[in-house]
């Protein structure tokens, strides 16, 4: 029987008091326990940054790395053993910046792999500098008289690249936030959470999001339309949470390959290749 | 079987098809039972400029390109100006009249005029197969039976129509019977058609003795000259199970690799120089998370995009000190395809014994070489997977987390992979304590902090002195005693070889050390084996003197001298010979 308490870590996270990122957290623990999910089989990865601190937090197999590199790593993992539930977890500066050239090609390959992006639309571990997803006129310590750059819109860009599932939610509603990962978990390739989990300290957008985010699910939104899609992730108005898209005709990179039986699992039984075969490959070249 | 020893050099425009000629060549005399050395001189261009590719066959085992070229196809003008002057007093010219204008070639060197394009013209519209022809007329002044060549180009273009083989082999027949016509043979070689050989090079060697030593997740991004490694890989995917990922760039390949490895798999990349300076940061992941790693790094002279096509020893200084700050690695550059082979399996081993990055250095002069023979190779592998644990081991455990960076006697922790069941850690890419906590979360800036720091980062170096133990001291060759001692690493090795015979022919006493281990140095046995050498001379082919650096650094040894090369070419035995036997002069002079 899974419980609560198994996911449990021994350290105690060390971001700041109110900090979003602690409702991402509650969130996961809640969403893989109600997926039945073995922690033993499920590896979280992350990048650098505060949101990055997760794997710690939470007692699952973790690989805590690069700025930027949670994908591919990710990708490696699941590739290597599908049978894995892979996690990628990192904030927006490590996602939509440094390291968003992987985030399109694992969509594009529909890379069965869920990302949760912590966006604050700021850098909270270098202490509040611009990202790719802070505001126009947004001041920060790199940007004291208001940004003047235009926003990266992370959602659409992944649509047009392929990406199968497409979703944003909101750290200050746990049980919303939970439901779509558990949607993720239970996606058949990339999954793209885009987690509104504002940073009290640098860019405290709290009360805004409190003000203007709504539930696409309320009002009766289908998410299986990719032109409808595009025109309720670009509302002008509100904050739409909730799956804005999602396709499960195409099966996952990782299904591809095992269709086509390249790659042979487990990948931990490793043993050189028969002798005949060897010889007979050694021969291909005389 | 009357000895040979001689070379071939077929020189085109690129797009005549001088690629598939010269792996017809390769595989006429390996049939033939020679043993061949091949070099592609290649430019970075699809169609036109001057491309050339050359070969040294024997009945003995060759390891470099030879001395001169006995037998010249120049299939433009360009090609015979650019070659004529290396063409061997004893040599032969294979050409054709309407093209190529013969000009102060030695009256001593046969010259076979044959109408290459006309011949050509008779079977396409186009006179495309006129290096078919030259091969035919080729095979005919050597003596080759002719079957072997129609053989080959069959193997050569089986994919295509039908038709495409049989009008070369028609082609290649015309060229042969010219030759013929117009007398023969020039030489009387005996062949032995039944000891066929395979032609490897190290690309490929090392991408068949990755997967017979485990690996079964190959990662890359192209970048010449390491793509053939990919392109074998994806050949033989689906028959051998392979997973190839062919990521967006080298720093998704490497993080990829990464990722399987922790995963359990054993996984390799390939890259060069430019992709490898992009992978960097990734490989000191790899050490710090204690993460096994292979990655071979096939040499092309740079630095940025340099030269593409041609070859350089010059990247050692990059593996030496890949990243930032100190971490572990192993350095291993095989002198050959064989060895190749074999380095594969003991990569692996060393990354997974050890859990730290091994690089393994090609270059484009053995990478892109063919090599026939498979004498060396010995295809038993062992696989040693080091501390692996696959069930939970209750003494690595606290309740929660797995002790995965546990400090022991030997610097090396167990280490499990996910799906072992109440095994968790988080393989950390910060610095952390033996459970994995992040130091810069809790406890850096207390004063708890320094001394684990200290502790991690010493458990990650010392594991260099335990693997420098079963680094490999260098193969000697030649006499155990010496005036001159050649010391060379790599590919260099092998024109080394072969000018060490010549030398000893005229008189000179010297021999070589090999180097293929290069890191760590397993000081005491390099010590024992350098104690007794001659005047020392690094032959490397790099401007600074990397390797000849580095064993001043760890071993404070001083060469007498050194013979570099940095034009993109590999060295030829005659350079060395002659800088050899400079050296010899001045040397007694100063004596
Ligand atoms: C290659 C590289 N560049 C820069 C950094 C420094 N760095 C650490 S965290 C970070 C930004 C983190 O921002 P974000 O990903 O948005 O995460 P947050 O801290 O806001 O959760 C940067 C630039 C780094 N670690 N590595
Ligand atoms: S700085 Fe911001 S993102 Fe980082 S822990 Fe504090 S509140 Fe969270």
């Amino acid at each position: 029987m899974l419980e609560p308490k198994m996911y449990e870590s021994d350290t105690r996270p060390d971001w700041c008091p109110g900090c979003g990122d602690f409702g991402v957290l509650a969130a996961l623990k809640d969403a893989l326990i109600k997926s039945g999910k073995k922690p033993h089989e499920v590896v979280i990865v992350s990048g650098i940054g505060c949101s990055s601190n997760l794997p710690g937090y939470i007692r699952a197999y973790g690989f805590h790395g690069l700025h930027g590199r949670p994908v591919p790593v990710a990708v490696g993992i699941k590739t290597a053993n599908p049978n894995l539930t892979v996690i990628a977890t990192a904030g927006d500066g490590d996602e939509y910046g440094i390291g968003f050239n992987h985030v399109v090609h694992a969509a594009r390959r529909n890379d069965d792999i869920k990302l949760i992006v912590m966006n604050n639309e700021i850098y909270g571990l270098t202490t509040g500098q611009l990202s790719p997803t802070s505001r126009l006129g947004q001041k920060t310590k790199t940007s004291p008289d208001g940004s003047i750059i235009y926003p990266l819109k992370p959602l659409p860009t992944i649509l047009g690249a392929g990406g199968t599932f497409i979703a944003r939610t909101f750290s200050g509603d746990p049980k919303h936030f939970s439901w779509v990962i558990q949607e993720a978990l239970n996606h058949r390739g990339f999954a793209l959470i885009d987690a509104i989990s504002p940073c009290v300290t640098w860019h405290n957008i709290y009360d805004e999001v409190k003000k203007l985010f709504y539930k696409l699910e309320d009002r009766g939104y289908k998410p299986d339309d990719e032109h409808e899609a595009y025109k309720a992730m670009s509302d002008p108005e509100g904050i739409p949470i909730g799956i804005f898209y999602r396709r499960e005709d195409k099966p996952s990179f990782q299904e591809r390959l095992a269709e086509q039986n390249l790659g042979k699992w487990p990948v931990h039984n490793v043993s050189p290749l028969p002798k005949n075969t060897v010889e007979e490959l050694l021969y291909e070249f005389s | 079987m009357k000895g040979c020893d001689f070379t071939v050099r077929i020189g085109a425009a690129a797009g005549d098809g001088i690629q598939s000629a010269g792996e017809m060549i390769m595989k006429v005399m390996s049939r033939s039972g020679l043993y061949v050395s091949t070099y592609n001189g290649n430019q970075s261009l699809i169609r036109g400029g001057h491309v050339w590719f050359h070969i040294h066959a024997s009945s003995r085992r060759v390891y470099s390109l030879g001395y001169g070229i006995d037998f010249l196809i120049p299939l433009t003008q360009l090609a015979y100006d650019q070659h004529y002057e290396n063409v061997n007093e004893s040599g032969a010219i294979i050409y054709d009249p309407s093209v190529v204008k013969v000009h102060d070639l030695s009256q001593k060197v046969k010259k076979y005029e044959v109408p290459l394009a006309q011949i050509a013209l008779k079977y396409d519209k186009r006179p495309i197969m006129k290096n078919t022809v030259a091969l035919g007329a080729l095979t005919a002044v050597l003596g080759i039976d002719f079957n072997v060549l129609a053989k080959s180009i069959s193997d050569q273009f089986g994919r295509k129509e039908p038709s495409v083989a049989e009008n070369n082999i028609k082609a290649a027949k015309d060229g042969y019977d010219t030759v013929v016509a117009e007398g023969g043979s020039l030489v009387d070689y005996d062949y032995d058609y039944a000891s066929a050989k395979p032609v490897l090079t190290a690309d490929y060697a090392i991408a068949l003795g990755a997967v017979n030593a485990g690996c079964r997740f190959y990662a890359a991004y192209p970048m010449s000259p390491a793509s053939p490694i990919v392109h074998w890989m994806t050949a033989h995917a689906k028959k051998l199970g392979l997973t190839v990922f062919l990521g967006e760039d080298e720093i998704s390949v490497v993080n990829a690799t990464i990722g399987a490895s922790y995963a359990g798999a054993r996984a390799m990349c390939a890259t060069s120089g430019g992709g490898f300076s992009l992978m960097q940061e990734a490989i000191g992941q790899a050490a710090m998370t204690e993460t096994p790693l292979v990655v071979v790094d096939v040499m092309r002279a740079g630095p940025s995009t340099g030269l593409p096509t041609k070859t350089s020893q010059g990247d050692l200084n990059m593996m030496l000190g890949i990243s930032h700050d100190d971490f572990p690695r192993a350095i291993i550059a095989p002198r050959n395809p064989e060895e190749s082979y074999n380095v594969a399996e003991r990569a692996f081993n060393i990354a997974e014994r050890y859990q730290l990055p091994v690089i393994i250095l090609l270059d484009f002069a053995i990478g892109d070489g063919g090599y026939a023979t498979v004498e060396n190779i010995n295809t038993e592998f062992s696989i040693d997977r080091g501390k692996l644990l696959t069930s939970a081991d209750p003494e690595l455990l606290n309740g929660t987390w797995f002790k995965r960076f546990v400090l022991t006697d030997d610097y090396i922790s167990p280490r499990t992979i996910p799906g072992t069941e109440g095994m968790m850690f988080v393989a950390k890419t910060d610095e952390h304590d033996e459970w994995g906590h992040d130091l810069s979360d809790v406890l850096a800036g207390l004063k708890e902090y320094l001394p684990i720091r200290e502790r991690m980062h010493e458990k990650r170096m010392k594991k260099l002195e335990l693997l420098a133990k079963e680094m490999r001291p260098p193969e000697l060759i030649g006499p155990s005693v010496a005036d001159i001692s050649i010391i060379t690493w790599g590919s260099s090795a092998n024109p080394v070889r072969e000018a060490l015979e010549r030398l000893w022919n005229e008189g000179v006493s010297v021999n070589s050390f090999e180097f293929s281990d290069l890191y760590p140095i397993n000081k005491e046995e390099v010590r024992k084996m350098l104690a007794s050498t001659g005047k020392m001379v690094m032959v490397e082919a790099n401007y600074s003197g990397q390797f000849e650096k580095l064993l001043k650094r760890e071993l404070g040894i001083d060469m007498a001298a050194h013979i570099r090369k940095y034009n993109g070419e590999p060295f030829y035995p005659i350079e060395i010979e002659k800088g050899v036997v400079g050296i010899r002069k001045e040397v007694h002079a100063l004596a």
